[in-house]
């Protein structure tokens, strides 16, 4: 019973009659509700205006750079481990990846043909200010994002990195059947 | 043996949950007590059959029985025995068994707890339950086998002849691999997963993942029989704190992992995976407020059901994006065959819960009892709020999983939404979450006026404008970090000032000293009060992200030895660095000693260092980059050690992460609100209007499906 001493009385116990629901009361949700979707929507369609990027591949944006000029997008390709540099004290990585043929069913086998075809397509990458990730490694999938610069030089500003090797789980490892050392 | 008793265990296991599943709904539908018993035996008997397969696979990690192609896959000799005993939900096999053992856990506990008191919707809430859990032990047992060993067979189009295969019965003509050289080329658990917080952080998001698996259960159940009193609400409403709780917890510890070992200074990134351990706790947090309506006012029961299914439904597509290898994330499983079937379980899942809303809907079942009494009402801000959390979480799934999956189906292309994206729509929906936070406490059940609301908000809006002038006097500039700043304030003033004032109600109520008095309140109404230090906590989370988002500074120094950086008010002196140094776990480590001074005094060794781990020839070497930190209150002093120089000097990437720490207090402080909104309290009973209904029974006619 002490509790109802700061409890906020129940309105509605006394009120009830008064408060049902008018149209006058329902639209004003209504109009609420419109202007709060409103409100979302414009923040969505603003957030994709500055935040989307079209996700394309080596090939698509070395075919055509002129369509994707000054763009900020997003590319996928398989990295060529001899060309790795970086640079730790300025932290600056350079290397080139090679265009994965798609579609493919393993992903793994996609980077290997990729970087070893001669004709593939190939695109230098240069990535600024940032600390060379584990997983840069020779036939690792790179998905970058960045602008292709004047000089035909991709200029990433985001660098992730997927190794097959790291995630294809379960796969047997043949030397297994070798004998023991 | 080790991998048979598993075996066996498991197949029981999924066995049991079928039984249970169909038994209970057949007894369900004939009113049939004795298989309605059984069902729930059955239901029981899962949690054991799924510990003693967990055991297995935990005895045969810790006793290095490799041939099992799991444990050959997550350890190897040089691991240690902790990292062995976490390595049981280090990959995909693993801990979807151990995704299985607490979801097992959940129902046994529910089962127990529940079964009395909630006799009418326990038959259902078996069948919901149960049918989960069979169809996740069923991916376990047929598609993701963490008992398969390995075996060697003749093969003669080999070149030497035979051929590793892997499976869970044996082959014929195999023989199993030499164990010396099983050990030898055993991988390891991934480098990543040996950190305190993502040792504890994935089972606890499995924790909150499953647990949601309750509440939306007595939700379908209450659909299924028709008994759509407020009891499910009852039984829904812990459940769902329970589960909030721990998800809060993995999505606190995921950040803390990420600031701690991937390196880049930050704590949040948006990326899909976590973004799918998001959307579950907005739609949760959500259902956790508007349940409150329903029981106060008897309204918005259709919205209720809806969103506990949709946090269901959130969990499961989030699993299903992150085990099925669609996302590219960090904390992506492999590419796995799991993806369709789980697919498939969600839509089915979804369609028939949506299917079940809109029959009982169309039969009256579901109306509200009382109609909105005005835009300003507590119930209506509450419901504001519920479109807030909706918005966050729709805009974030259509960020990480809607906007690629659609430009891929529809416009040929492949279009992604970066962070700018999420920022851009997320800021102004967390800051109105905040105003709302601030402004529906202060509000009443029913009619009130505009008046009224602005008097209860003087006291925590200068509180507010107090705290904005502190911030502009502590050197903070920017007129959106003071608008932020400002308002998150007003909602902590608003948790402080509530406590105060029912602790001083309760003072002059009933004589009491202050602390007594805010003691009991506590212990009277810990689901309100607990609620007031949640909210406390978010704000102090949010101090945290703002400072943390909007001062950060950062520089990066090549430092000869003795050399020193003056950056950000400290001073950090390289002393000198310890090369090839070889840790227990077969790591070598690179450790560089600083010293961290201000002003002249000095504050702090550190040691940032860069390991990397053995591995296999065929396999990525795995290099770390782990910060050495001196952190306080005001800032964390966060350091990266990103290069060695042939001439013995070290280049370093030096971070200065202002109010960081507020973050993971703001997060302990979280949990405690939420430990206390939890927790039993003996005797409790439930509000007038509950027992009511409750006593009324459920409307006529809706008797059973």
């Amino acid at each position: 019973m002490a509790q109802a001493a700061w409890e906020k009385p129940l309105a509605s116990q006394t009120q009830r009659a008064a408060v049902s629901a008018t149209s006058r009361g329902r639209s004003k949700f209504l109009i609420g509700g419109g202007l709060i979707l409103a409100a979302v929507a414009y923040l969505v369609i603003s957030g994709m205006l500055s935040g989307a990027r079209y996700y394309i591949t080596v090939a698509d944006l070395m075919n055509d750079p002129a369509a994707y000029a000054g763009q900020s997008v997003r590319v996928s390709g398989a990295v060529i481990g001899e060309t790795i540099t970086y640079d730790s004290q300025n932290l600056l990585i350079t290397f080139t990846v090679a265009n994965v043929a798609e579609p493919y069913e393993d992903l793994g086998q996609a980077l290997h043909e990729a970087v070893n075809d001669p004709n593939a397509i190939r695109m230098p990458v240069r990535v600024e200010n940032q600390v060379r990730p584990e997983l840069l490694q020779n036939e690792a999938q790179a998905i970058m994002t960045g602008t292709m610069g004047d000089d035909g030089i991709f200029h990433v500003t985001e660098l992730n990195l997927k190794c097959p090797s790291r995630f294809i789980e379960g796969q047997p490892d043949q030397s297994i059947a070798q004998p023991g050392a | 043996m080790l991998a048979e008793v598993g075996l066996i265990a498991l197949a029981l296991a999924f066995a049991s949950s079928v039984y249970a599943a169909v038994v209970s709904l057949i007894g369900a539908r004939q009113h049939r007590t004795v298989w309605v018993d059984s069902a729930r035996n059955a239901a029981l008997l899962t949690f054991p059959l799924l510990a003693l397969s967990s055991a297995a696979l935990l005895i045969a990690l810790v006793t290095e029985q490799y041939q099992i192609a799991y444990v050959w896959q997550v350890t190897n000799p040089t691991t240690p025995t902790f990292f062995r005993i976490t390595a049981l939900w280090g990959s995909q096999q693993g801990s979807l068994l151990f995704w299985c053992l607490l979801m097992s856990l959940f129902a046994f506990v529910a089962l127990l707890v529940n079964w009395r008191a909630h006799h009418r919707l326990i038959p259902y809430f078996i069948t919901y339950s149960m049918v989960t859990l069979a169809f996740f032990i069923g991916l376990v047992v047929f598609m993701e086998n963490p008992f398969a060993r390995y075996w060697i067979v003749p093969d003669a189009t080999a070149a030497d002849g035979v051929r590793v295969v892997y499976g869970v019965f044996i082959p014929a003509n195999a023989t199993a691999p030499d164990p010396v050289r099983l050990a030898e080329t055993a991988r390891g658990l991934n480098p990543l997963l040996r950190h305190f917080g993502m040792i504890i952080h994935p089972p606890m998001l499995y924790l909150g993942f499953v647990g949601f698996l309750i509440p939306f259960a007595f939700a379908m159940a209450a659909l299924a029989s028709g008994d759509l009193s407020t009891g499910w609400i009852r039984a829904a409403r812990r459940w769902t704190l329970v589960a909030w709780l721990f998800l809060s917890l993995g999505l606190l510890l995921g950040g803390r992992w990420a600031y701690d070992v991937l390196g880049w200074g930050g704590y949040w990134g948006w990326d899909p995976v976590e973004n799918a351990a998001f959307i579950p706790w907005l739609v949760g947090t959500a259902f956790l407020h508007s349940v409150m309506i329903q029981e106060k006012r008897g309204m918005l029961k259709v919205w209720n059901m809806v969103l506990i299914i949709f946090t269901f439904s959130a969990v499961i597509f989030g699993t299903f994006a992150t085990r099925s290898g669609l996302v590219d994330s960090v904390h992506s499983f492999a590419q796995s065959a799991i993806g369709t079937p789980m697919f498939l379980f969600w839509a089915g899942v979804t369609l028939i819960s949506t299917a079940l809303i809109v029959r009982r809907r169309q039969q009256g079942a579901l109306q509200s009892e009382q109609a909105f009494a005005g835009l300003l009402s507590r119930e209506s801000l509450f419901v504001l709020n519920n479109v807030v959390f909706i918005a966050l979480a729709l805009a974030i799934f259509w960020g990480s999983f809607g906007a690629p999956i659609v430009s891929e189906l529809f416009l040929n292309t492949d279009i992604t939404l970066g962070p700018d994206y999420f920022n851009t729509v997320t800021v102004p929906l967390f800051l109105v979450m905040y105003v709302l936070m601030g402004v529906a406490p202060l509000s009443a059940w029913g009619a009130v006026s505009g008046r009224s609301l602005g008097r209860a908000m003087i006291v925590p809006g200068a509180a507010a404008l107090a705290g904005v002038a502190l911030c502009y006097l502590l050197g903070v500039r920017g007129a959106g970090a003071l608008f932020g700043f400002g308002i998150v304030i007003f909602a902590g003033a608003v948790a402080v000032f509530e406590i105060a004032r029912g602790a001083a109600a309760r003072q002059r109520a009933m004589h009491e000293n202050p602390l007594l008095a805010t003691v009991r309140i506590f212990t009277r109404n810990r689901r309100r009060y607990g609620g007031f230090i949640i909210h406390l906590g978010i704000t102090i989370i949010g101090i945290g992200v703002i400072g943390s988002t909007l001062f950060q500074q950062e520089t990066q120094r090549t430092l000869a030895p003795g050399a020193t950086l003056s950056f950000a008010g400290y001073e950090m002196t390289f002393n000198d660095v310890q090369t090839g140094q070889i840790a227990d776990d077969g790591r070598v480590m690179d450790i560089t000693r600083l010293t961290v001074s201000r002003d002249g005094q000095t504050l702090a060794t550190i040691r940032p260092r860069h390991d990397v781990y053995p591995t296999s020839p065929d396999q990525t070497a795995i290099a770390m980059n782990i910060p050495g930190v001196y952190g306080t209150l005001e800032n964390d002093f966060y350091v990266l050690l990103v290069g060695l120089q042939p001439d013995g000097s070290a280049t370093f990437k030096v971070y200065v992460n202002p109010l960081i720490n507020f973050v993971w207090w703001g997060g302990l402080v979280l949990i405690f609100g939420t430990i206390v909104a939890a927790w039993p309290h003996e005797g409790q009973q439930a509000p007038a209007r509950l027992r009511r209904s409750a006593a009324a029974g459920p409307p006529k006619g809706h008797a059973t499906a």
